[in-house]
């Protein structure tokens, strides 16, 4: 197992109701697994809403496996003024 | 010998001794002043002795220089360019004073003053973040401001929007923050496009800029942004909002990815601030901070937010920058 700590900006930070989250998940996880699981957890409220994925500051456009300790984003876009 | 103006004013700051006799007319006496030099009036052909260097004054800097070969004058000098170039010398630096709060900083100085005053900023959108991004960089010495929105000024707008006051409700945003905006610096260039930003006036609009500024209320007008700045290689400033949320990144510069980069389908996103809701003081904070970039931008100064994105939440007061 490995643990992953997910900061949660805008949209995600509402839907979630916390800024932060510490979520264990199977060595070999990747942040798609990742991104499923959060989905699951907003209950709707980020569907149809694109999420970008940052891992330890680094935007990553791709699916990438996560290691223990890794620091997850997941950015939607915002609109503005 | 000869002196420039900036050598004489050096004389000056560095308290030196010497004499400054203005040889001129009267009438030419009163056509170009000689600001802080308090000099002594004379005639070319009785210069008088002093104890000091001599600095000798015509209207344009050529009978002083006659003068000091044909009499063989020693330890004497004329000023180049003459009372004119002493009143044009000292003209600009009265308007640099303006400035003397930022061009002290080493990263700004007169050089970096001098890049803000000829820069031209394309600046989409004048509600919350145009507000305060438009208002910054006017202040700060921005040359050209180029001002794009087909908005009214509504009630709603007031909170966030301190451009704008209660008898500007029903005009146009452009021509209320033109008129605002030239209060804060008055030899400012700032010219308002009364339409919204479209693929008919975008390449027009951003064609001339050294730097394009979104502050849009939609991401469809950020993805035009977008495209033209990439198109013209004109670095764009972004800035977007989401309650106590703010977001800010430089894209499109020296290679940095754009926004099509980072969301690269079309996007579904949450509300606009007339919907999710904003308070005034977020749009102030996110708008201030792309108004920094922008300077730091066009003066050079280092490290900035190319290829980075800057999440700021209101809430807690935290920052978390994302390498694109």
């Amino acid at each position: 197992m490995i643990t992953v700590n997910v900061k949660c900006f805008s949209q995600v930070m509402y839907a979630l109701d916390t800024d932060i989250l510490l979520i264990e998940l199977e060595s070999g996880a990747t942040t798609d697994t990742l991104e499923k699981i959060i989905r699951d957890r907003a209950d709707g409220k980020l569907d149809g809403v694109s999420l970008r994925t940052a891992v330890n500051q680094k935007y990553i456009p791709d699916v990438v496996e996560l290691k223990d300790g890794d620091e997850v984003a997941f950015i939607p876009p915002v609109q503005g003024g | 010998m000869i002196l420039t103006p900036h050598e004489l004013q050096e004389w000056i700051d560095k308290e030196k001794s010497f004499s400054v006799i203005d040889i001129r007319t009267k009438d030419q006496r009163e056509e170009f002043q000689l600001t802080s030099l308090n000099p002594v009036v004379a005639i070319a052909d009785a210069i008088p002795e002093t104890q000091y260097k001599k600095v000798l004054i015509c209207q344009f800097g050529i009978v002083t220089e006659g003068i000091i070969i044909e009499q063989d004058l020693n330890n004497t000098y004329s000023l180049l360019g003459g009372a004119q170039a002493w009143e044009l010398f000292q003209n600009e630096r009265k308007d640099m004073s303006r400035w003397a709060r930022q061009t002290v900083l080493p990263e700004i100085g007169i050089e970096g003053q001098k890049k803000l005053n000829n820069a031209t900023v394309a600046l989409v959108g004048m509600g919350g973040l145009g507000c305060p991004v438009s208002q910054s960089l006017i202040a700060s010495g921005i040359g050209k401001l180029k001002i794009i929105d087909g908005d009214k000024v509504e009630l709603s707008n007031l909170h966030r929007q301190p451009l704008y006051g209660v008898e500007d409700i029903g005009r146009l945003k452009v021509q209320v923050a033109k008129e605002k905006l030239m209060q804060l610096n008055e030899s400012a260039i700032v010219e308002p496009i009364e339409e919204f930003l479209d693929e008919n006036n975008g390449l027009n609009f951003v064609k001339d800029a050294t730097i394009i500024i979104d502050a849009t209320d939609n991401i469809q007008t950020r993805q035009l942004i977008d495209q033209l700045s990439k198109k013209l290689e004109i670095p764009m400033v972004y800035g977007g909002l989401y309650r106590y949320e703010g977001q800010v990144a430089v894209l499109n510069a020296n290679g940095s990815p754009g926004y099509g980069d980072l969301f690269p389908e079309p996007t579904s996103s949450g509300d606009a601030c007339a919907d999710a809701g904003v308070l005034g003081m977020i749009p102030g904070i996110i708008g201030n901070i792309q108004a920094l970039e922008v300077v730091k931008l066009i003066v050079g100064a280092k490290p900035n937010l190319i290829g980075k994105l800057l999440i700021y939440d209101g809430m807690n007061h935290s920052m978390q920058t994302i390498v694109l």
